[in-house]
């Protein structure tokens, strides 16, 4: 019988040890020979200094992981090769979109024929704007299995965690507690009380739901600071297009021009993604349709509202939000040719 | 004079807040298909929505329930391109291919029925009514 090859992304989750023994399983009951491909991809943090640390990491796991394989295949005859790779070190894998890609070119190089997915594992996931891995998989025809696992049920501990957790408490508590009394009335003794007990219950429930990166105890004040700034000029856009908009609109010959366009933009992380797409749907003329990682498929209406966005002005607001003004002096996306027209069945 | 002041303050901002709705509401007739028309469904929220709160934040004044009115219109303002993008995401995945300006002009070249059978039934409605 031919040796049955078996990829497995790993990654350090609760349900890893699991999944690898779920894949030994599975491949075992079919098959006599078996080669497993034990492998982990790096998300583009790697390509700073302190992405050294996560290539130890992930080598350290795949060690770890070819000791399980070697467990759970004692009892059995069966021939068994393991293999183990790190991908992703000399790319820039940033969405679920180049994980799946990475993986992909992994299997058509080892002609894997299953994949054995750990349902923790998403790579890439900052947002949920973000199309999970499973479904780039799918798109990439590359077919995969989700380990059936136990997981124990997600919570933080109370204590502990040092500043990084006492920070995301104090600001989930300051911002509820201040929301509470905006809606309440700040000078009554009650609402003060009530209020503060509101708010310690959900910092300490919610405060890693809300925060889900650690906050910087200066940049993250000063990036609200730059947000205040970037709502009047949001709005000033919005404005704009509104009335561009509609006097196209009203106009009996309706000159519109609807063009699908690409996007590649130049934001890190989920949150500046996100950012940025909402603002780009927030002005009417254009519209996200889709974000595969950072290529945003936009929608656009009119040759006026094209350009703007080829001009990346509200690329480089939001990057000024999370980055500061030098984060902001970036060429356009027209300049850099990160932008491209794409036909209708594309999306 | 301040109350005449505030007034008008607040009848402009009905007036132009009603006109970009209606404006939007004429966009949704008018524009050929679904990812077009969520563009000027948005302008309902931001402008049209916008403008009249802003005119009962003016007509409130200076009290503690105008500040629920700005919160409300934050809330608006995260919402809409939320709810646009889940409309024109979920009609990219059901297979909806828009209307591009390439197709537009071969139909208005060729004949009208020559162009794409998805686009022509989304076009007949409007077609119909407009034109005429």
């Amino acid at each position: 019988m031919a040796a049955e090859r078996v990829l497995v992304p790993l990654s350090d989750t609760v349900t890893v040890r699991q999944t690898v023994g779920y894949a030994v399983r599975a491949a075992l009951e079919d098959a006599d020979a078996v080669e497993f491909h034990l492998v982990a991809a790096l998300p583009y943090d790697a390509a700073v200094p302190e992405g050294r640390s996560l290539t130890e990491d992930a080598e350290q796991l795949l060690t770890r992981a070819e000791n399980w394989v070697e467990e759970d295949i004692d009892d059995t005859d069966a021939t068994v090769e393991i293999e183990t790779a790190v991908v992703g070190t000399n790319e820039y894998l940033f969405g679920p979109r180049d994980f799946a890609e990475a993986f992909e070119a992994y299997a058509t190089r080892h002609d894997i024929d299953q994949v054995v997915l750990d349902p923790e594992y998403q790579p890439g996931q900052t947002a949920q704007l973000i199309q999970p891995l499973e479904r780039e998989l799918t798109a990439l025809g590359l077919s995969y299995e989700e380990a059936p696992v136990d997981r124990p049920a997600r919570h933080e501990r109370l204590i502990g965690g040092g500043t990084e957790r006492f920070d995301q408490l104090f600001a989930t508590f300051w911002i509820s507690y201040g929301f509470y009394l905006i809606l309440g009335d700040p000078t009554a003794p009650f609402d003060l009380v009530t209020g503060a007990a509101v708010a310690g219950i959900v910092s300490i429930s919610l405060a890693y739901v809300t925060f889900t990166f650690p906050l910087g105890r200066l940049r993250s004040p000063l990036r609200t600071v730059r947000f205040a700034l970037y709502i009047p000029y949001l709005l000033y856009e919005i404005v704009k297009a509104n009335l561009a908009i509609s006097v196209v609109i009203l106009r009996p010959s309706m000159p519109i021009e609807p063009v699908l366009t690409r996007v590649n933009a130049r934001v890190r992380g989920g949150l500046p993604l996100l950012a940025l797409a909402n603002s780009i749907t927030l002005t009417p003329g254009t519209l996200t349709v889709r974000a595969d990682d950072q290529r945003l498929i936009v929608h656009t209406l009119l040759p006026g509202a094209r350009d703007d966005l080829f001009d990346g002005a509200l690329e480089r607001a939001v990057r000024f939000v999370f980055h500061g003004r030098s984060g902001a002096r970036i060429p356009t996306p027209r300049e850099r040719d990160d932008t491209e027209i794409i036909g209708g069945d594309d999306v | 004079m301040i109350d005449q002041l505030q007034f008008w303050a607040v009848f402009l901002c009905l007036a132009f807040g009603l006109f970009f709705t209606f404006v939007s509401t004429v966009g949704v007739l008018r524009l050929p298909d679904v990812y077009s028309r969520a563009h000027t469904a948005s302008q309902t929220d931001t402008l049209g929505a916008g403008l009249s709160l802003a005119a009962v934040a003016l007509a409130l004044g200076w009290e503690s329930t105008t500040i629920y009115t700005v919160l409300l219109l934050f809330f608006v303002f995260l919402t809409n391109p939320t709810a646009a993008h889940a409309i024109a995401r979920s009609a990219a995945e059901s297979g909806i291919t828009p209307l591009t300006a390439e197709d537009e002009l071969e139909s208005e070249t060729v004949d009208d029925g020559a162009s794409a059978p998805g686009d022509t039934a989304v076009n007949a409605g409007e077609e119909g009514g407009d034109h005429a």
